[in-house]
């Protein structure tokens, strides 16, 4: 039985930090975004590792759901984006500092 | 010959990961990420799991991705002041992220070991992603998280919608 989980983790663990400099370090919001979905893939990888360990189904549900959740969030994050660059002609995460104009 | 394969396809998503977040245009990146969505793709099929993989594909690289870069392009943006990018590479924050990295990377490798489960070997292995076990799953025991899924994603395009309209 040659299943390299450990490797398939290291992997998932890795993409997950990339993400997360990239969330902390990066100012433009559509490249943070991004970011949020290279996390959410990462722990997709994760989840479908430990379910083929487990030899169940309940975590490629997981995943299903992980990505109907990224979806919205896309649909939200994106008509957000939309409006703040209605409001104040930059999507500079740095220039926002209200939540109500 | 597999751990060449995942080498070589984890390599390619790590590779598209670095430059989502080093590159400078922001449409270079939004085309990096699709990269990383195809190379998480095949890690899938890797896996076992097809029919994961062919969501990630229809999903991700195309639904979701092309969204984004719709966005990019109704928001028309201007690349200003990512210099101070490179220079904040070497802040006490990336220092804290790093030592951050190595405590996850430490978690991943001890939760390593875990056994197969269940009824080992090639066969039971090659069943486990097909589409009818996962849609077994989905509508008898996970049938009311299935509904309500849809339930929120009407209401993130309702939103959405409500959000970006002109008053």
């Amino acid at each position: 039985m040659n299943d390299y989980q450990s490797v398939y983790l290291a992997l998932s663990v890795i993409l997950f930090s990339i993400g997360a400099l990239g969330v902390i370090l990066r100012k433009d919001a559509i490249v943070v975004f991004l970011c949020i979905e290279i996390m959410l893939g990462a722990v997709n990888l994760a989840f479908v590792v430990f379910s083929r360990a487990n030899q169940s189904a309940e975590g490629l549900f997981m995943v299903m759901c992980i990505m109907a959740v990224a979806g919205a969030e896309a649909a939200i994050g994106l008509a957000i984006f939309v409006l703040l660059y209605r409001k104040t002609g930059t999507i500079n995460i740095d220039k926002f500092n209200l939540l109500k104009w | 010959m597999g751990l060449l394969a995942i080498i070589i396809c984890g390599g390619a998503a790590l590779a598209c990961a670095l430059l989502v977040i080093l590159s400078r245009n922001t449409v270079h990146s939004a085309l990096w990420m699709v990269g990383n969505c195809l190379a998480l793709a095949v890690l899938f099929l890797l896996l076992n799991s097809q029919f994961i993989a062919i969501l990630q594909v229809i999903v991700y690289a195309g639904a979701i991705m092309m969204f984004i870069i719709y966005a990019i392009m109704m928001l028309n943006l201007r690349e200003a002041g990512e210099d101070e990018f490179r220079k904040s590479l070497l802040s006490g924050r990336f220092i804290v992220l790093f030592l951050f990295m190595i405590c996850l990377l430490a978690l991943g490798l001890g939760l390593s070991p875990m056994a197969l489960k269940g009824e080992m070997g090639p066969h039971s292995l090659a069943k486990f992603g097909e589409v009818n076990l996962i849609a077994n799953y989905i509508f008898v025991q996970g049938i009311a998280a299935f509904e309500l899924v849809s339930v929120m994603l009407t209401a993130a395009v309702v939103g959405a919608v409500f959000l970006a309209r002109r008053d």
